[in-house]
């Protein structure tokens, strides 16, 4: 058989890029393994106590192997009926490197704004440093800086306690600072925003899980004086019934 | 058997689902798992030729149909007999649509005849056939299996025995068992899953209420303290399995529990029962409620008779054990997943269609700081009472008693372990820091039941193997993980991340050193050659595949004494695609 010109064949290629097998028109015994997966962690419905409806989403998709990944994430929101267009609150294109087992390091480019035809975009690059911290806490924080050269850091962070095998509830908290004043986007520096939510989670399957909930979103500091000064209101509850959907 | 015949049995089973599903239901087990199993006189047909025939073909798993990987239209795959000294000659031909390979499981034969692709030959193209030819210098209970994809979890797997040159079985009759897990998930599916969405398949993670109830029974302290490293490590006690029973079937014999494979026994007589783990993912603990078992081969490999209760079986191991059931009455073969998520059953008996009680699954197990690698830390403590030398000592079972023998040292408790500065990279997310021998232990869930379980430290090979030198030089490599990116690898690199084999010297004698640096149990495989586990018994007993518990260290003497290029990886089928594989090269 061709037992012996194997054995020359490794001999004499003593460099195989390969970790050691023996012929070069031989198959891997293990390949490198790439997949992908679009995940939309939040897909819901929120009837604030504005008594306004929303539609908002909150996802990411990615493809790649364990170490580098192509990873886009966007969330938004569209009020229900007012005649105006989707929120887009950030698309992001990023690339993903795992720096340590339970981290990644993502660098990309974003945009946001209002998605009509007139609307001006926000466009920025972004880092964020995504994983899980000890205790299990999925975390995302991103560092953002755009044209004008305004810094902006927002944290989201993810906590989940299992009620039984297929259900979970979900505390949830987001907060955004602002390093700098930007007068375009009228923003004041310091810590601006906390959103603070609660979900129970139930899976039909593990692609597919209804939730409800409800949140509390307050302005802070400069931007919350801002706000009052015009008038607004600094907080908002609501409550909101969605799903945690991926494939 | 000629291809013809099997054509035609194709054929035939392919009509039985389309015009009487109830007639293919006589074809689900393998024809060689006859109740009567095999008597000490029966002649063997070993053929001069054996064609073995892969097939996709839909077959009745339980009570549904799935589209197995056939061999000779069986899954399992017929049972192979040989003999001790003959020449075997497998002709192996693939009517798949993609390349296949058999890889002889346990068996010493020239490298280009192991069949794995890429390190042996270059696989089994569709439509061609390759032709196995090795001198069979050894016997005992094996098995064979695909080693291409993830074949194996479609059902490419059979029996492989191996008759002694005398003939003698040591029993009156003999059965042969095959365990193995089927899911109805396409296997990319399963791993893609296992890719994406850690915890997957396990529907037994600790909930809030637990924590409540041990706060309440224990204090807040103490829960808080169990909780902490865990939570530290962002790993879960609970996570055994990564597959489990909510996807798989588990087989015994391609038949499920409802199926219930039989095996007949004349009551007084030895039945040897040639056991086989041939699961892709599954261990498990093995028992005859109301019967001894003596186990006297490991790996096909003769050892000193143990008898024992309950013995658990690592993926791609194999026990033989002989039992002599005296009464006229059904026993239960129970065989449960290590994870209790599952389990099957079948039934000696004395006459076909009885059965006997079927246990209950057994209390999910946790792990416990021994795993984490703090074992000697965590001893020291409160959870000495855990320590199973321990409970031992207070059974009254008689043959517990040795047991008490004081612990040999072992060799490997002398090695000190060496970690790259580093870690071991973002592939891994654990170190064992101080990894322990846990040959005496007999494994998680298993540490508290109140009759004998097999350990590793039992095991005494039945003779002195031919190579009694000393080691000339050490290997050391550790069993790495990321569970979150489901990665495993060796030393933190998968396959595709290392540039070259591990390499032994021809004729040399070696020490492998391993040490587990994960949370979950590893059954590595060297191909090619046997591998003397260092247990502190003597003769050692040889294996083909030792199973390692987290934060284990174990050392083990290889004779490299066949040249060529050998796998050598992690037999859990998901740990190997995703990297937990090395060549081995012996030059």
């Amino acid at each position: 058989m061709y037992g012996k010109s194997l054995l020359v064949g490794a001999a004499l290629l003593p460099g195989l890029a390969v970790a050691g097998h023996a012929k070069e028109d031989w198959p891997e015994p293990v390949k490198e393994y790439y997949t992908g997966q679009v995940l939309f962690d939040r897909l819901e419905l929120t009837r604030t106590n504005e008594e306004e409806n929303l539609a908002v989403w909150d996802m990411m998709a990615w493809y790649g192997g364990d170490y580098h990944r192509a990873v886009f994430k966007s969330e938004g929101e569209n009020v229900q009926d007012d005649g105006e267009p989707t929120d887009l609150e950030s698309a992001e294109l990023l690339y993903g490197y795992l720096v340590s087992p339970f981290w990644s390091f993502q660098a990309g480019i974003g945009t946001r704004g209002t998605l009509s035809s007139d609307a001006s975009m926000e466009n920025y690059a972004v880092v964020s440093f995504m994983g899980l911290a000890p205790y299990w806490f999925e975390m995302d924080n991103s560092l953002m800086v755009n044209e004008e050269g305004d810094v902006q850091f927002v944290s989201e962070t993810e906590y989940e306690w299992q009620l039984t095998q297929t259900s979970y509830l979900q505390p949830r908290i987001e907060f955004t600072a602002n390093l700098t004043d930007s007068d375009k986007y009228e923003r004041q520096s310091g810590l601006s925003n906390l959103r603070v939510g609660l979900r129970y989670r139930h899976e039909i399957s593990r692609e597919f899980a209804p939730y409800i909930g409800v949140y509390w979103n307050g302005a802070l500091g400069n931007t919350a004086d801002e706000m009052k000064r015009m008038g607004e209101d600094t907080t908002e509850t609501g409550v909101v019934l969605g799903a945690r959907v991926w494939f | 058997m000629s291809n013809e015949f099997n054509k035609g049995r194709r054929k035939f089973i392919k009509s039985a689902f389309t015009v009487a599903s109830a007639l293919a239901i006589a074809k689900v087990a393998p024809t060689w798992a006859a109740p009567q199993g095999r008597s000490f006189k029966d002649q063997i047909l070993t053929n001069d030729e054996i064609d073995l025939t892969i097939a996709k073909s839909p077959l009745l798993v339980g009570n549904k149909v799935g589209a197995p990987i056939t061999i000779n239209g069986q899954m399992p795959g017929p049972l192979i007999r040989l003999k001790e000294g003959q020449r075997a000659k497998l002709n192996v031909t693939n009517r798949l649509s993609e390349d296949t390979s058999i890889h002889w499981h346990g068996i010493i034969l020239p490298e280009n005849m192991d069949g794995v692709p890429g390190v042996s030959f270059e696989g089994i193209k569709p439509g061609r056939t390759f032709k196995y030819r090795y001198d069979v210098e050894q016997n005992g209970t094996y098995w064979y299996h695909s080693h291409s994809g993830l074949q194996e979890q479609l059902g490419h797997l059979g029996p492989l025995v191996i008759e002694p040159k005398d003939g003698d079985i040591g029993a009156d009759r003999e059965h042969t068992i095959i365990l193995s897990d089927w899911t109805f998930e396409d296997p990319d599916t399963v791993f893609r899953n296992l890719k994406v969405a850690e915890g997957y398949y396990n529907y037994q993670k600790r909930t809030i209420f637990e924590t409540f109830e041990d706060v309440r029974q224990q204090g807040l302290e103490k829960t808080w303290k169990q909780r902490e490293m865990w939570g530290q490590m962002r790993m879960s006690p609970r996570d055994i399995a990564d597959v489990t029973g909510s996807t798989y079937t588990y087989l015994m014999n391609g038949r499920d529990s409802q199926m219930n494979w039989s095996a007949l026994f004349k009551p007084g007589e030895k039945v040897r029962l040639r056991i086989i783990n041939g699961s892709a993912m599954s261990f498990f603990d093995v028992r005859i409620p109301g019967l001894e078992m003596t186990v006297v081969a490991a790996d096909g490999q003769p050892v000193k008779p143990v008898p024992v209760d309950e013995f658990r079986i690592g993926v791609a191991e194999t026990y033989d054990v002989i039992v002599q059931p005296k009464q006229n009455k059904p026993y239960t073969i129970y065989a449960e997943s290590f994870d209790r998520s599952g389990y099957v059953r079948g039934t000696l008996t004395p006459e076909l269609g009885l059965e006997a009680e079927v246990p209950e699954l057994r209390q999910v197990p946790e792990r416990g700081m021994a795993a984490m690698g703090m074992g000697a830390m965590a001893m020291s403590g409160d959870m000495k009472g855990n320590s199973m030398n321990m409970k031992h000592m207070g059974g009254n079972n008689s043959h517990m008693t040795h047991k008490m023998t004081h612990k040999k040292e072992l060799p490997v408790e002398n090695i000190k372990i060496k970690h790259r500065e580093s870690g071991h990279g973002a592939g891994a997310a654990m170190i064992a820091t101080n990894p322990v021998s846990r040959l005496h232990e007999p494994g998680i869930g298993l540490e508290d039941v109140d009759h004998k379980v097999l350990v590793y430290t039992d095991l005494v090979g039945a003779h002195e193997w031919p190579d009694t030198r000393e080691p000339e030089r050490q290997i050391e490599l550790h069993l790495t993980g990321n569970m979150e990116r489901y990665m495993w690898s060796f030393d933190g690199s998968k396959f595709t991340e290392v540039d070259g084999p591990v390499q032994f010297h021809h004729g040399e004698r070696l020490r492998l050193v391993m040490v587990n640096d994960t949370m979950m149990d590893h059954p590595i495989h060297l191909h090619g050659m046997w591998m003397e586990l260092e247990n502190g018994q003597y003769p050692r007993p040889r294996k083909h595949t030792i199973s390692l518990k987290p934060s284990e260290k174990v050392s083990l003497l290889i004779t490299a004494d066949a040249p060529g290029s050998w796998a050598f990886h992690c037999h859990l089928l998901y740990h190997m695609k995703a990297g937990m594989f090395r060549v081995v090269n012996v030059a």
